[in-house]
């Protein structure tokens, strides 16, 4: 009606009376106060002043014509559920229930007249307190929630959309904040392996996501150059450390799971027990955490070292977070192993894991709100190296071509590594080798035969060359265990050996070839003796038992010719591929 | 839910007992419960006996802890966990970190 425009920057209030004489006073008020005033004597003319000033501050009387106090309020109240609105009821109605009807009506004070101005300049400066309190807490909100949401695209669209295989493995998440600080990663290994990763970082929201980014890169990347998993770790561990603050930190449980070494290797720092399924759903190891969540040490415990287990086909690996075991229901009774154990076995019959695990908390919860994030991971163990095969077709050509070539060709690049003593048991080389490769002849889905071969001779030279291992303790499912311990212990005392990598490219018109040659200054082994056996083996049709040995089958496989040199401690491979 | 704390004499021992759930909801109280002790060499014992559950933040509280003490060369030492509580600091293999007494 009459608003002030001296300073458009004031508080405006709107005044509310059936009476002219009050309206002026309180207007006179509150101009001393520094409000902008605008007046009006019933409640339906003061709903329309309301939506069209969007008034700081509302005074109203109770009795009034059109419409009175009360109503007035509920309608203001109703219009702006998300703001304070700050309304005081002004009234000569000295009762109780007066007090109540405001208060319910939506007032947020009563004035009982009569007052002086300073009890009514007191009461007009508390409630503008509150008022400017609640624009803050909602600002503040508002902000957290564009950072959330910022946050949960970062995670979905970005991180996770770029997992590996999710046809073929099951992952659900629930996150109990809108953000979840649960991470799930998958990722292919150039040698066809697949790594797959649980992590949990402290806390929920915004705050447990800064760890999220660099642990997804590090992992995807190193995995991409075919870093070993306890490689990956170290580096996760060390970058989460030097990242987050003391007591922000990520339990984690990863896989690598290897369907040609029919082996899965699984480190759990701080997550509940990771699962191995066999082919009836029977729980054939649970695996413990063995480590401090990462980002808390600077660097991996002196024990640190992956758990080695022997999978067979249809067995499955199933990771799941803390939030599933400690869901509870409305007694307060948690979820627990036993539970999640009997629905996980269900799931396996039916096919679906996470699904039956997830309706199985969600209906022992009842719908009591969640407090953690729930997340689970279910990998099938078989089925990887197919990831490598590929390709066949154009192969023969680049093949014939390397006949007709044949040794004429020069190398157009060779590339030779030599490494002794303790440097074999820190250093891993094949990441080098393919590091050169891909720098020279840039990326291609070619290298990952490439660094199958690669790992598997050296791997070969290492653990039978030099450090003297025999590889039919892997025959029995407890020796396969003992071999990775009794490997890591003499990797550990290692002062001597020496193994000799070279490689040399040789381009061709459709393709390329790849003579990669391995020694190692071990004793080597009777090379006869191993093909006689190898032969009757395969007559038996016994290779399928074997634990040991698929290496040098898969090497066999993937190259155009192995032949073993010297007295078996030189081995050359040959790999050829097509454009 | 609450926290009760007791400082010996020569201010060498502090002793922080937590009841019920040790969770987020403590960080303010807990970190308050530690801050102005800095004599050095201290021990604080962390009385868990009637903790009846803790989460994450916990254990990260747990580090914070330990951070305040080995800056001032003193020590955390968790005593006397239940089960479930213990469960979850063998789980995160906190006892590789500080001492926690059965």
């Amino acid at each position: 009606m009459n608003a002030m425009v001296e300073n458009p920057d004031a508080k405006l209030a709107l005044v509310v009376d059936d009476s002219e004489m009050q309206c002026k006073i309180l207007k006179n008020l509150l101009i001393e106060e520094d409000y902008r005033v605008l007046t009006c004597h019933d409640g339906a003319r003061a709903v329309a002043l309301y939506i069209e000033h969007l008034p700081d501050l509302v005074l109203m009387d109770i009795n009034m014509p059109v419409m009175n106090g009360y109503e007035a309020a509920k309608r203001i109240k109703s219009l702006s559920p998300n703001s304070l609105a700050p309304l005081i009821f002004i009234t000569s109605l000295d009762s109780d229930q007066a007090f109540v009807d405001g208060i319910e009506a939506g007032g947020d004070g009563i004035l009982t007249r009569p007052f002086s101005p300073e009890v009514f300049k007191a009461k007009i400066k508390s409630i503008q307190r509150i008022s400017n309190l609640y624009t803050q807490v909602k600002t503040l909100q508002q902000e957290q929630q564009q950072d959330a949401e910022l946050a949960e695209q970062i995670m979905s669209g970005v991180i996770e959309a770029r997992n590996f295989a999710l046809d073929r493995i099951g992952i659900i998440k629930q996150a109990a904040a809108l953000f979840s600080g649960d991470i799930q990663l998958t990722a292919l290994c150039p040698g066809g392996n697949i790594n797959v990763l649980l992590g949990d970082f402290t806390g929920h929201g915004l705050r447990s996501s800064i760890g999220a980014i660099p642990l997804s890169e590090t992992f995807r990347v190193m995995t991409k150059k075919g870093f070993s998993l306890m490689e990956i770790i170290d580096q996760v561990n060390r970058q989460l450390y030097e990242l987050l603050p003391v007591d922000l930190f990520c339990c984690v449980c990863c896989v690598t799971i290897s369907s040609h070494e029919r082996s899965a290797y699984v480190f759990n720092a701080g997550l509940p027990d990771a699962y191995i399924f066999n082919q009836e759903g029977k729980i054939k190891h649970k695996v413990e955490s063995n480590h401090i969540p990462l980002g808390v040490m600077p660097g991996l415990l002196a024990h640190a070292q992956l758990q080695v287990f022997s999978v067979e086909e249809h067995d499955r690996v199933v990771l799941i977070s803390d939030g599933i075991l400690e869901a509870r229901n409305h007694e307060g009774e948690m979820y627990g192993n036993k539970r999640f154990e009997y629905a996980a076995k269900q799931g396996f019959y039916q096919g679906d894991i996470p699904g039956k695990v997830f309706d199985a908390v969600n209906e022992f919860c009842l719908g009591r709100p969640q407090e953690d994030d729930l997340s689970l991971i279910d990998v099938p163990c078989d089925g990887w190296e197919q990831a490598l095969t590929t390709g066949e077709s154009a192969h023969s050509q680049a093949v014939s071509e390397m006949h007709d070539l044949y040794l004429e060709s020069e190398p157009s690049w060779k590339w030779q590594l030599s490494l002794t003593g303790q440097r074999l048991a820190l250093v891993n080389p094949v990441p080098m080798a393919m590091g050169q490769i891909q720098e020279i002849e840039g990326n291609g889905e070619h290298w990952n035969n490439m660094y199958s071969i690669l790992t598997e001779l050296y791997v070969n030279a290492l653990d039978h060359g030099i450090l003297r291992l025999n590889s039919e303790l892997k025959n029995s499912a407890a020796g396969f265990a003992h071999y990775f311990m009794v490997r890591e212990s003499r990797l550990k005392n290692l002062a001597t050996g020496r193994i000799d990598i070279s490689l040399s490219y040789h381009p061709l018109t459709s393709g390329g070839k790849m003579i990669i040659s391995i020694a190692d200054d071990g004793e080597g082994f009777d090379l006869e003796g191993f093909y006689k056996q190898q032969t009757k083996l395969k007559q038996v049709g016994e290779d399928k038992v074997m634990l040991c040995g698929r290496g040098i089958d898969l090497v066999h496989q993937l190259s155009e010719k192995l032949e073993y040199l010297d007295k078996g401690n030189k081995v050359q491979a040959t790999y050829v591929w097509a454009k | 839910m609450s926290i009760e704390k007791i400082v010996s004499a020569d201010n060498q021992n502090v002793s922080i007992a937590i009841e019920d759930r040790f969770d987020f909801s403590l960080h303010q109280k807990f970190r308050e419960s530690y801050a102005d002790c800095d004599t050095n060499g201290t021990v604080f014992t962390l009385k868990l006996d009637k903790t009846s559950y803790m989460d994450s933040s916990a254990l990260g509280m747990i580090l914070l802890l330990k951070d305040h003490a080995d800056k001032i060369s003193g020590k955390v030492v968790i005593n006397k966990p239940n089960e479930t509580v213990n469960k979850i600091l063998e789980i995160a293999q906190f006892h590789r970190l500080l001492t926690i007494e059965l």
